[in-house]
C-alpha cells in the first residue's frame, strides 16, 4: 500500500484511539485489508512455499495473522516517533550484540520481520555507535517527505537509489566506526544481486552488505526485531558472518550468503506470521 | 528503576526496570484501578519470577500490559454487539452476527468524528486522553438506555455499570494502599 495517505491516518489513529479499544480498530482494520488482492496474494504464495503441502483457506487465515502482526508492528514504530512510547525489549544473543556494539565497524543485515524501523531507531538513540540504514526509496516524493518529517533524530536513512554513489559513501561510514543497517531478505529495485537457497528455492539477495562487508573488512551481524505479543519484542542477534578473502570471490560470497540464508530460513521458518513480504519472493507459482 | 532519558533522546523521560522480570506486575503498568489492585496483589505474593530472556528491558508504561487491553476491548467490544443486536430488529442469533461488523465500525465512532473536532480546537497533537473519556461516556450513556430498556441486553448493560463501580471501588483501595503500592514497587524495581 502506498501513498502518504495511509500513513497520515495511521498517525491519526495513534494520536486518538485509546489503547482499551486498539485491539478492535486493529483486528477491524486487519481484515479490511485482507481485500487488498495483491498483498494477500503475495503473502499466501510465499506462505505455501514456507509451509509446504499447506492449504488455501488455512493460508488465508494465516495471511490474516501476518496482517494482524504488522498492523501492530507499524502501530508501534509511529507511537514511538510520536510519543517515544517504548515497548518491552528482550535481547537473545546478547553477547553478539555487545560484540556489534564494540565493534569499529559493522553491517547490521535484517529482514523485513516484527519492526525492523523501531529496532533501527531505538538503536539509533541508545547505541553510542552510529547507525545509518539503508532502505528501499519510497517512490511516492510526499511519502518520502513526510516520512523523513516524522523520522527519530539521530537515525540517518539512506536510499539505495543511486548505488554507486551510495557504495562510497557507506564504505567511508563503516570505516569510520558505524554500524549500517541493511534488510538483506528480498531485493527491491534494480540492484545488484547474488544467488541464493531459500526454503529449497532459487531466490536472489542483495549483494551490497556482502560486498560492503568484504571491502570494509566487516563482520555481518544478523540481526531480528521479532514481535512476541502486545508492545513486546525480542531482539535475536545471531554469530557473525565474517567473508574472509580467498582468490575465489564467488565462494566467499556463496558462503557468506549460505550463512546468511540459514539464519534468516530459520527465523522465518518460526515466525512466518511476521514476514512481512507482501510480493511473492518466488515468481513461479509453488508446486 | 533506571531512568534512561538521557539515553533516550527526547524521550520524555521514560522510566524502565532492566532485567527484573517480576517488574511486568508492577501495578505501575497498568491503567484501570482494579488490574492495578490485582497486579499489587500478584506482586504482593510473587515470587521471583523466571527470566527466560538474556536482558530485559520494561519500560513502566500504564497502557503496557496486554491482559488488561485485550480483557477491556474484548469485553467493550462484546457489550457493544450485545447492545446493537438487541436494536436490530432480527431474531437475536441473526443480529448478533450481523451487529460483529456494525459494533466494530460504531466503536471508531468516537474517534473519526471526535477526533477531527478535538483537532480543530486544540491542534495537532496526542488527544488519547480526550478521545478515551469520550468513548467511556458514549459507553455510559448507552448503557444507561439500555440498562432501562425491557430487552435481553439490560442484562450486559447491568454488568457493565457493576464492573463501572467495581473499579470506581478499586480505585478508592488504590488510593487507600497507595504508599504500601509505591514501596512493593520500589521493592521491586530496585
Amino acid at each position: 500500500m502506498r501513498g502518504v495517505v495511509w500513513r497520515k491516518l495511521l498517525r491519526f489513529a495513534i494520536l486518538n484511539v485509546p489503547p482499551w479499544i486498539e485491539p478492535i480498530v486493529i483486528a477491524f482494520w486487519s481484515a479490511f485489508f485482507l481485500l487488498w488482492g495483491p498483498g494477500r496474494r503475495g503473502v499466501m504464495r510465499n506462505l505455501k512455499v514456507i509451509k509446504p503441502g499447506s492449504i488455501g483457506i488455512v493460508n488465508f487465515f494465516r495471511c490474516y495473522r501476518v496482517f494482524w502482526n504488522y498492523a501492530w508492528t507499524i502501530a508501534d514504530n509511529v507511537r514511538f516517533k510520536e510519543l517515544r512510547t517504548i515497548p518491552d525489549w528482550e535481547f537473545a544473543g546478547w553477547g553478539h550484540f555487545q560484540a556489534m556494539q564494540a565493534s569499529n565497524g559493522a553491517i547490521l543485515l535484517t529482514a523485513h520481520m516484527g519492526s525492523y524501523d523501531l529496532g533501527a531507531q531505538l538503536f539509533s538513540e541508545t547505541s553510542t555507535r552510529r547507525i545509518v540504514m539503508v532502505r528501499a526509496p519510497e517512490e511516492d516524493l510526499e511519502t518520502r517527505a513526510f516520512e523523513e518529517h516524522h523520522g527519530a533524530e539521530g537515525l540517518r536513512i539512506e536510499f539505495n537509489t543511486r548505488a554507486s554513489e551510495l557504495a562510497f559513501d557507506l564504505l567511508e561510514t563503516v570505516r569510520d566506526g558505524a554500524i549500517v543497517a541493511i534488510q538483506g531478505d528480498r531485493v527491491v529495485g534494480s540492484i545488484s544481486t547474488l544467488p541464493a537457497t531459500f526454503f529449497g528455492r532459487t531466490a536472489s539477495v542483495p549483494a551490497g552488505p556482502f560486498a560492503l562487508a568484504l571491502a570494509a573488512r566487516v563482520p555481518i551481524y544478523p540481526v531480528f526485531v521479532v514481535r512476541i505479543g502486545r508492545r513486546r519484542y525480542r531482539l535475536i542477534t545471531s554469530r557473525p558472518i565474517e567473508i574472509t578473502r580467498s582468490r575465489n570471490r564467488d565462494d566467499d560470497f556463496a558462503r557468506a550468503v549460505a550463512q546468511w540464508m540459514t539464519e534468516l530460513e530459520t527465523v522465518v521458518r518460526g515466525c512466518w506470521q511476521q514476514w512481512f513480504t507482501f510480493e511473492p519472493l518466488w515468481p513461479e507459482p509453488a508446486a | 528503576m533506571v531512568h534512561v532519558r538521557a539515553a533516550l533522546a527526547g524521550a520524555g523521560g521514560v522510566n524502565v526496570v532492566i532485567d527484573r522480570p517480576e517488574a511486568r506486575r508492577l501495578p505501575s503498568r497498568h491503567r484501570f484501578a482494579l488490574a492495578r489492585l490485582i497486579a499489587y496483589a500478584k506482586l504482593r505474593g510473587a515470587s521471583a519470577a523466571v527470566n527466560h530472556a538474556e536482558r530485559l528491558i520494561l519500560p513502566i508504561d500504564r497502557d503496557q500490559t496486554a491482559a488488561e487491553m485485550h480483557g477491556m476491548a474484548i469485553w467493550i467490544f462484546v457489550t457493544t454487539v450485545c447492545y446493537v443486536a438487541a436494536m436490530l430488529p432480527m431474531i437475536w442469533p441473526v443480529a448478533i452476527v450481523a451487529a460483529v461488523p456494525i459494533a466494530a465500525i460504531a466503536l471508531h465512532f468516537p474517534i473519526v468524528v471526535i477526533g477531527p473536532i478535538v483537532r480543530l480546537l486544540i491542534g495537532d497533537g496526542d488527544h488519547v486522553k480526550i478521545i478515551s473519556v469520550f468513548t467511556m461516556a458514549l459507553l455510559v450513556i448507552a448503557s444507561s438506555y439500555i440498562a432501562a430498556s425491557h430487552t435481553w441486553a439490560r442484562y450486559v448493560a447491568w454488568l457493565f455499570f457493576a464492573v463501572f463501580i467495581l473499579n470506581a471501588a478499586a480505585a478508592a483501595v488504590a488510593w487507600l494502599l497507595r504508599d504500601r503500592i509505591r514501596a512493593a514497587e520500589e521493592r521491586c524495581a530496585r
